[in-house]
């Protein structure tokens, strides 16, 4: 992606710049961007929390978090537990802060294995779709494969994944890059028309390079910025599936604390007036859900050539 | 006629795609671990008694055998049979889904009244309150997942207010619902005329519909809010204002613009609710179909599953051409 | 002529696009336009050099980021910068009428020709529906489109691109409007559709006595439509004078350049055309187009001329100006 910045970026700058003080001045320019919008740097923020706390957890966390202490179930947050205690007397803080490193690893792998999968099949679709071959008949029939999956109710196909697989974290996995595999499909199958028919791409054609190195080369690097704001979009989304499929007992198994399944089993609770083991895992799902959006948008804005030399200009 | 060519060719579009989709969710849901007949006789039954019912059942052909079966019954409109409920599944089906539909229809109403209004506003300021609002209102309704926010709701509202009934299902146990004409509780009350029935349906709707409004205005928002904008600085909204028609006329017909576009996302999301209400579906023990179609994977009952596919499938599709014939109507374009 | 008897008088009117990292960039550097009633300028230009910008800030409609900076448009004595929106909007298409280039994006592809008609008087001359559809009708005939009654209910996208101009006209002149600004209206027909079109234009507008602004890339066509022509370079009028003298005896060196462009003497043209490679790429402190200019004297590069008379009625921005026939 950094090449395919660097050569859309303004002319004449960068190319004699040593390659240090061109990582410095995107560095201050991404600075100075996230100052004009203070909602992006609230999601880098929320992000780079949600991170650390997934690494740091066993260290920060007051109590064990699949330890229960029956003498003291349902204690509403307050002293000793700042969040308050669930059901089984397990510690709802505890549980909240260790719940990224299950949640972030499921959707973050599940993300990154669909996007590399999907956009592979994508782009190679693209490029061959139109000319006259075989391959044609096989892009026709990827995309057509796609309609069908697409079609299928996305809730229902990724329990039927799960139960097909077994319920363990790795059919999640399986599950998010399955479903979600078709978007980035589609979306680095367009990318890749427009790209295709581009003056360099053809030249490169003409020099005689293979349809792979075109591809490596040239057609990818471009094609990247929409799938990463896709890509950071989508882990929020896989994280909101994590939980779904959690909440209704197909996905993680329940003391493992898990933003979703928490919710599940807080859910009884709720309705007599315990609202606490429900809705904190809620809300630090939906915080880190809304950040990793924010990033997304961002990089949609920033891997845009013409709406970041607009921000840039209104930098100043 | 033009519309009854492209509705005729939409649907044998559609004919190779449902086959697609039977024939992934056959071998999809033949995969899932586990034997019905030994689930539909217990643990305790003999090897024989088991061996028998998997004979009736079909279940010791090859799969293959099973699929074209399958496929043939499917064309005469027979789903099978649920194990679970021993009913046939398109029975089961034709009770559950109209509760499904009168949920995601009253559901996508709201969404709409909210997410509406609220883009056309934001659409007209590049700047102020109302954008930045709606700015984190799409961003927010993406990222809350809708389970939670039903439990917020039950709560506040009955929980801690008191202000609705129990969040139990479709209607209160103590209420004799209607007789069913359309399956929709709150239709057939007002067919009835039974006023109780009503009241009591409406009130269990009101939260699970809101809940689901409140999430998907989010989508609805950013599609109307974008394509506005758009239709907004297009050529012709320019010309109107050279014109001089009044500011409301311009925004009329940039709204009016931008309803292919917004018709779409609620299509999409229509289609995509049937069977993602299914969450806020077990948090109010709904009984809808998506509740049913997940019991089925849970519980490794091949048929309902397969029969829910199919229907929503089928009932895209009917979506789908809805939404053709509504483009017809809102598009001069492309009646040529 | 006082500004009382003027339909517009437009002063010192400049026009700036903010830039990104650098200074604003002025479409417009302080233009001074008075059209008569009942005149027809021609405002003749190559694309960038502020016509259309000119039309919009007339209209009070420049394109956002653009703001006007500072002038004055006066419209019938009154002061259409000083004036509210909402009143300004009364103006436009009722007094002010626009001809757009390129109908079939513009008019509104959902609406029924005959009712985008129909809007615009009905929303400005306060009649009914009903009559406002007649009146519809009998612009459609006014502008000789064929089976007007039918193409009433016909949408743009059903019409062909000279009959889609001729709507825009009907739409312009419904309202009998004092001024009509021409903003390249003919560039996307076919040359003979063209010829039909302007005639057609040029007849309406002197039937409702409406004064015209005629802005266009190609001056030939101002000759056969125009009573006084204005040449606008890089956002300045560099040269206007009454349509004959103009043709006669061409002044500033751009103005020649447009002439010889569109002449078919090849010697001519090379002789006003600085080839590409001679173009220097900085403008510097003096006239803007000393870089093009094939008669650019050292003075030309220092000092800035201004619009001064040549001859009665004749203005040109140049130091030299160019006193011989061509």
């Amino acid at each position: 992606m950094s090449t395919a910045v660097a050569s859309r970026g303004p002319a004449g700058v960068g190319a004699a710049d040593p390659a240090g003080s061109r990582w410095l001045r995107r560095l201050r320019f991404f600075a100075a961007v996230l100052r004009q919008r203070p909602t992006f740097a609230i999601g880098y923020a929320i992000v780079a929390v949600v991170i650390v706390t997934a690494l740091l957890a066993p260290w920060i966390v007051p109590y064990g978090p699949m330890v229960a202490d029956p003498t003291v179930y349902l204690l509403p947050p307050g002293r000793g537990h700042l969040l308050g205690t669930d059901g089984t007397g397990m510690d709802i803080l505890s549980r909240v802060l260790y719940a990224p490193r299950v949640d972030l690893a499921i959707a973050g792998i599940g993300t990154l294995v669909s996007a590399s999968i999907g956009s592979c099949i994508g782009a190679i679709v693209g490029y061959y779709e139109g000319q006259r071959s075989w391959r044609r008949a096989v892009s026709a029939s990827v995309m057509r494969s796609a309609d069908v999956l697409q079609a299928f109710p996305v809730f229902v196909f990724a329990i039927a994944l799960v139960a097909v697989f077994g319920q363990s974290v790795r059919s999640i996995v399986v599950a998010i890059a399955f479903v979600n595999a078709p978007i980035y499909l589609r979306l680095m199958r367009t990318q890749v028309l427009s790209i295709r028919r581009l003056r360099y791409v053809e030249a490169a054609y003409v020099a005689g390079a293979s349809d792979l190195s075109i591809l490596a080369r040239h057609v990818i690097p471009n094609a990247m910025a929409p799938v990463l704001a896709q890509l950071s979009v989508n882990i929020g989304w896989a994280v909101l599936l994590t939980a779904g499929l959690s909440f209704v007992g197909a996905g993680v198994v329940a003391p493992t604390p898990e933003w979703g399944s928490m919710i599940a089993m807080g859910f009884q609770n709720v309705v007599t007036g315990q609202w606490w083991p429900s809705v904190f895992p809620g809300i630090a799902l939906g915080v880190t859900v809304f950040g990793f959006a924010l990033v997304g948008a961002s990089v949609e804005v920033l891997a845009d050539p013409v709406r970041r030399r607009i921000l840039s200009g209104s930098l100043g | 006629m033009p519309i009854l060519r492209y509705i005729g060719r939409r649907v044998l579009f559609v004919i190779p795609q449902l086959f697609g989709i039977i024939l992934v969710s056959f071998f999809l849901v033949k995969l899932i671990p586990g034997d019905p007949a030994v689930m539909m006789l217990g643990p305790t039954a003999s090897t024989q008694s088991i061996a028998e019912l998997r004979d009736k059942l079909g279940l010791s052909k090859p799969l293959i055998t099973q699929f074209g079966r399958y496929l043939h019954d499917v064309a005469r409109g027979d789903l099978g049979t649920s194990w679970q409920t021993t009913r046939p599944v398109t029975e089961d089906l034709f009770q559950r889904f109209p509760a499904t539909l009168e949920l995601i229809t009253l559901g996508l109403l709201v969404a709409l009244a909210i997410g509406f209004p609220l883009g056309v506003a934001a659409a007209r300021r590049r700047r102020g309150p109302i954008r930045k609002f709606a700015d984190y209102y799409g961003l927010l309704a993406g990222a809350l997942p809708d389970f939670w926010l039903a439990l917020v709701l039950i709560y506040v509202f009955y929980t801690a207010l008191g202000w609705i009934p129990a969040p139990l299902g479709r209607i209160d146990m103590a209420v004799v619902p209607p007789p069913t004409v359309t399956g929709s509780l709150v239709i057939d009350s007002l067919i009835a005329g039974n006023l109780a029935a009503l009241a009591s349906s409406l009130g269990h709707l009101l939260l699970p519909v809101l809940t689901l409004g409140l999430i998907n205005a989010g989508p609805i928002l950013k599609m109307t809010q974008s394509t506005v904008e758009r239709t907004l600085s297009s050529d012709f909204i320019r010309y109107a204002e050279m014109c001089g028609l009044p500011r409301r006329v311009v925004l009329r017909q940039a709204v009016r613009a931008a309803l292919p576009s917004v018709l779409t996302i609620v299509s999409v999301l229509y289609g995509f609710l049937i069977g993602g209400a299914v969450l806020v579906e077990i948090v109010f023990s709904w009984g809808g179909a998506g509740q049913y179609a997940v019991q089925g994977v849970l519980n490794a009952d091949v048929n309902p599953v397969l029969g829910f596919v199919v229907f929503s499938a089928v009932l895209s599709l009917v979506i789908y051409l809805v939404v053709d014939l509504l483009y017809f109507a809102l598009d001069p374009r492309m009646r040529g | 002529m006082s500004g009382e008897d003027l339909i517009l008088d437009v002063a010192d009117l400049w026009v700036a696009f903010p830039s990104y990292r650098a200074a604003p960039v002025h479409a417009l550097k302080g233009v001074d336009l008075q059209i008569a009633p009942g005149a027809m300028i021609g405002l003749v230009g190559e694309s960038g050099s502020g016509k259309t910008t000119l039309a919009r800030a007339i209209m009070g409609l420049v394109p956002p980021p653009g703001v006007v900076e500072r002038g004055r448009v006066l419209f019938a004595g009154k002061d259409l910068r000083r004036m509210d929106a909402e009143a300004r909007r009364h103006l436009l298409g009722r007094e002010i009428a626009m001809v757009i280039p390129n109908p079939r994006a513009e008019l509104n592809p959902v609406i029924p020709v005959g009712r985008q008609i129909a809007n615009v008087v009905f929303h400005h001359l306060g009649v009914s529906r009903k009559e406002a559809t007649g009146v519809a009708l009998d612009m459609l005939r006014a502008v000789r489109i064929p089976d007007p009654e039918r193409r009433l209910n016909a949408y743009p996208h059903e019409l062909s691109g000279g009959m889609a101009q001729r709507v825009v006209i009907a739409i312009a002149l419904a309202c009998s409007p004092k001024l009509v600004i021409s903003d390249d209206a003919t560039s996307g027909l076919d040359v003979t559709v063209q010829a039909q079109v302007l005639d057609l234009l040029r007849s309406m507008v002197q039937e409702k006595g409406a004064a015209t602004l005629f802005i266009t890339r190609d001056v030939a066509i101002t000759a056969h439509f125009c009573t006084r022509i204005a040449v606008i370079y890089a956002g300045q009028l560099v040269e206007m004078a009454d349509t004959r003298a103009f043709f006669a005896r061409p002044a500033h060196p751009y103005s020649i350049m447009l002439l010889a462009a569109f002449s078919h003497n090849p010697a001519l043209r090379a002789r006003w055309t600085r080839a590409a490679g001679e173009i220097a790429d900085a403008a510097g402190e003096g006239c803007a187009f000393a870089q093009r200019c094939v008669r650019r004297q050292p003075r030309c590069l220092t000092d800035i001329p201004t619009l001064r008379a040549i001859a009665p009625g004749h203005l040109a921005r140049c130091h030299y100006p160019v006193e011989e026939r061509q």
